[in-house]
């Protein structure tokens, strides 16, 4: 038995090493500190307190709200819907029940691909090219990745059960939908309309981003107000979102499986009636000249390809979500590991709660009050908001928790920060650092949002490209962005794998 | 006093255990055994009286105080993700800092001395670098009394160590129990009380039995487990 191993860190370790970050992060934004913003900065925070409850004011968020809310409601009922029926025809076993080969679904899984790849911001801008100024754009911009995203969710859980069960019932005589509908649905259907519930939330954060970027709605209102430095104004609509979140967090939480197969089912049609209340156009889009788009002959594509500086834009894009993951990864274990303590923790979830509402381009704005932009300072934006989500998932893992492990560190003399660390972090260390895997394939998807404060990262190029109309640079960019998402997905996919069969250390 | 189980409470008692002592705990399922070990470890707190390790209140102790009492779990209370190594070493933790945590999460820390708890407790060294979770059930045993020996406690409380072990493994470990400075082991098996020097009784949550070993009576131990 060798005294001396090699380095083996082991999974608890893993989740707490992209930590080392933080060092760096102090050194290079210290030096990038200016005190111009100070100011506005401590009254942005005052305004916390005092928000604004001008008549005018409150009337405008409430709309800016509804239409928000509405957007998200159509995007979300819309993908659920497309999603579910593209699972069903990208699921191997699914294939398997129905001819017998699984090529099909091979393919189809592949086609969805790159749409999925695509952040919804980049395809919003895209579609408003299309399409013009339509409330649909906004909601088809949600819908799409997220139904190419709930598809692979949809596939991957059926194709992770037993599929002898239902073949068996096939070879019994029953028919293929009768054995999936059996033996399948009444399996993966509990976790995938949790899976769905979730996705409300997730829509209607990216409804107010999309809003950001001038796409109607309540974050239209607060970049506005940001740009006015109504902080007042701001926090009004920032108090309206996390009630309006914190009320569908509840609701959900608490709604049994029929009533969220009931919302679902009314999406739709409700988010119709109610936007033709506050007459919001959605007609059907009509396509704008495109032609605009004949331009893009060989040489103007080939001239496109050879005069961006790929290296640099990959490099910043990839630089850009290690530095988010870093923060939104190890962030909240650090908070919790070095300030322990049950009335920590919980001004800690209050934190978290408040990074998730703010949008990342509205947190890089702040931030810029007091620092000179920088793909750093990007990257802290981006990663402050996904450090809010991972505090969230880390709290549901760790309320999941058996609690003798710690009160047994406890009694053989570990500290609290010991104690912490083996027994609270150890026991949720896979199952966390199996969703940081996932997080950094969405902050990958998210560096077009923040990429214009550093000036640096695919989507940001492409941002450029699509308001210069340079029509030849936004094809390759958008290849170039879709081929490196589905590439970390692939990465993280692997990672994954690895992980759930590894039992201890990597 | 204590709840007891489902089934009634913890009766006040008076109990000393001396330095050195070795201490046999017999009782019925539900006599209250696990709950006077957990009030003992400092896991429990009360509602009425005072738990003290040598003069001090058992839940006030300093870390370093605390280690002096180890505890061999009914259910183990193994940390899964990480290797028997590492189990191991967890029962150093309250004579080491966070740093020295972290450190171990790297790499095994002390490989020597934990290559000495896992021999002592009867385990193949060539296990030192598997995860727990991947062990059998009488090897994960020893893994917790390996864990336990590497905290080198003045006292060790241990709840039914001996259930679900063949006999084999069931003498290795009453024996790692047995060379420790002191301890209180709840059993059931009436058989092994001559291995002790002192046996305690418990009946429905009440102290009912407290003797050195030689005065013990076929008896004595049967009225443990008698219905009521």
């Amino acid at each position: 038995m060798p005294l001396r191993i090699p380095l083996k860190p082991a999974l608890p370790l893993w989740p707490l090493l992209p930590g080392l970050v933080f060092p760096a992060l102090l050194v290079v934004l210290a030096q990038d500190l200016h005190g111009g913003g100070l100011n506005l900065l401590g009254r942005f925070a005052l305004a916390a307190v005092h928000p604004s409850l001008d008549p005018p004011v409150v009337a405008s968020l409430l709309k800016g709200l509804q239409v928000t809310l509405i957007t998200a409601l159509l995007a979300w009922g819309l993908s659920c819907l497309v999603g579910c029926v593209l699972g069903l025809i990208s699921s191997r076993h699914v294939w398997l029940l129905v001819n017998g080969t699984t090529t099909g679904a091979v393919l189809v899984r592949r086609l969805l691909a790159p749409i999925r790849s695509l952040h919804e911001l980049i395809w919003g801008l895209l579609l408003l090219q299309m399409f013009g100024l339509n409330g649909w754009v906004a909601v088809l911009a949600i819908a799409l990745p997220y139904a190419a995203l709930l598809a692979r969710v949809v596939s991957d859980q059926i194709d992770s059960r037993n599929p002898p069960a239902a073949l068996a019932l096939q070879r019994g005589g029953a028919g293929p939908g009768a054995a999936f509908v059996t033996a399948v649905l009444p399996s993966v259907g509990p976790t995938l309309i949790s899976h769905m519930a979730q996705r409300l939330d997730c829509a209607l954060r990216s409804a107010v981003l999309l809003g950001v970027f001038g796409l109607g709605g309540l974050g239209t209102d607060l970049v506005l107000s940001l740009q006015s430095l109504q902080f007042r104004e701001i926090w009004s609509g920032l108090w309206i979102l996390a009630l309006a979140m914190a009320s569908l967090e509840v609701l959900l939480s608490r709604f049994p499986t029929a009533m969220i197969l009931l919302l679902l089912s009314a999406a739709l049609p409700a988010g119709l009636l109610w936007g033709s209340t506050l007459e919001l156009d959605l007609t059907p889009p009509q396509l704008a000249d495109l032609s605009v788009f004949r331009v893009l002959d060989g040489a103007v594509l080939m001239e496109a390809l050879t005069t961006t500086a790929w290296p640099a834009l990959i490099l910043s894009t990839l630089t850009l979500t290690l530095l988010a993951s870093a923060v939104a990864i190890s962030g909240p274990l650090l908070g919790l590991i070095l300030v322990p303590g049950r009335a920590s923790a919980h001004l800690q979830r209050w934190g978290w709660g408040l990074l998730r509402l703010f949008p990342p381009p509205l947190t890089a704005l702040l931030l810029l009050l007091m620092l000179k932009p920088s793909l750093w300072l990007a990257g802290l934006a981006l990663g402050l908001h996904h450090l809010g989500v991972m505090g969230r998932i880390l709290v549901e893992e760790l309320d999941r928790n058996d609690p003798r492990l710690s009160q047994a560190l406890r009694c053989m003399g570990a500290g609290r920060r010991q104690t912490w660390l083996m027994g609270e972090l150890a026991p949720c260390s896979r199952s966390y650092l199996m969703y940081a895997a996932s997080r950094c394939d969405v902050i990958l998807r998210d560096t077009a949002v923040v990429g214009l404060v550093g000036g640096a990262g695919l989507g940001w190029q492409l941002i450029e490209a699509l308001s210069s109309f340079h029509w030849a640079q936004v094809f390759w960019l958008v290849l170039a962005y879709a081929g490196l998402t589905s590439l970390g997905e692939l990465l993280i996919d692997r990672l994954q794998r690895h992980w759930a069969c590894q039992a201890d250390s990597l | 006093m204590h709840q007891v189980g489902v089934q009634g409470r913890l009766e006040p008692l008076d109990l000393r255990i001396t330095a050195g002592e070795r201490v046999a705990l017999l009782g019925a399922s539900g006599a209250g055994k696990t709950t006077l070990l957990n009030l003992a470890n400092g896991s429990l707190k009360p509602d009425q009286g005072r738990v003290q390790w040598r003069g001090q209140p058992i839940r006030t102790l300093p870390r370093r105080r605390r280690m002096e009492i180890g505890t061999l779990w009914q259910d183990l209370r193994l940390i899964e993700e990480l290797t028997v190594s590492r189990n191991v070493n967890a029962g150093a933790l309250g004579r080491h800092s966070l740093f020295w945590a972290l450190r171990n999460l790297l790499q095994p820390l002390e490989r020597r001395d934990c290559l000495d708890a896992v021999t002592r407790a009867g385990l193949e060294p060539a296990l030192m670098d598997t995860a727990v979770s991947r062990l059998s059930g009488g090897q994960r045993q020893r893994v917790a009394l390996a864990r336990l020996l590497r905290q080198q406690p003045l006292l060790v409380l241990a709840d039914e160590p001996l259930s679900a072990l063949d006999p084999v493994l069931a003498e290795t470990v009453l024996n790692g129990l047995l060379n420790q400075a002191g301890c209180l082991v709840s059993l059931h098996r009436p058989d092994l009380v001559h291995r002790f020097e002192r046996v305690l009784g418990l009946r429905q949550g009440r102290l009912v039995l407290d003797a050195s070993t030689g005065d013990i009576t076929s008896d004595a131990i049967a009225c443990l487990y008698e219905s009521l």
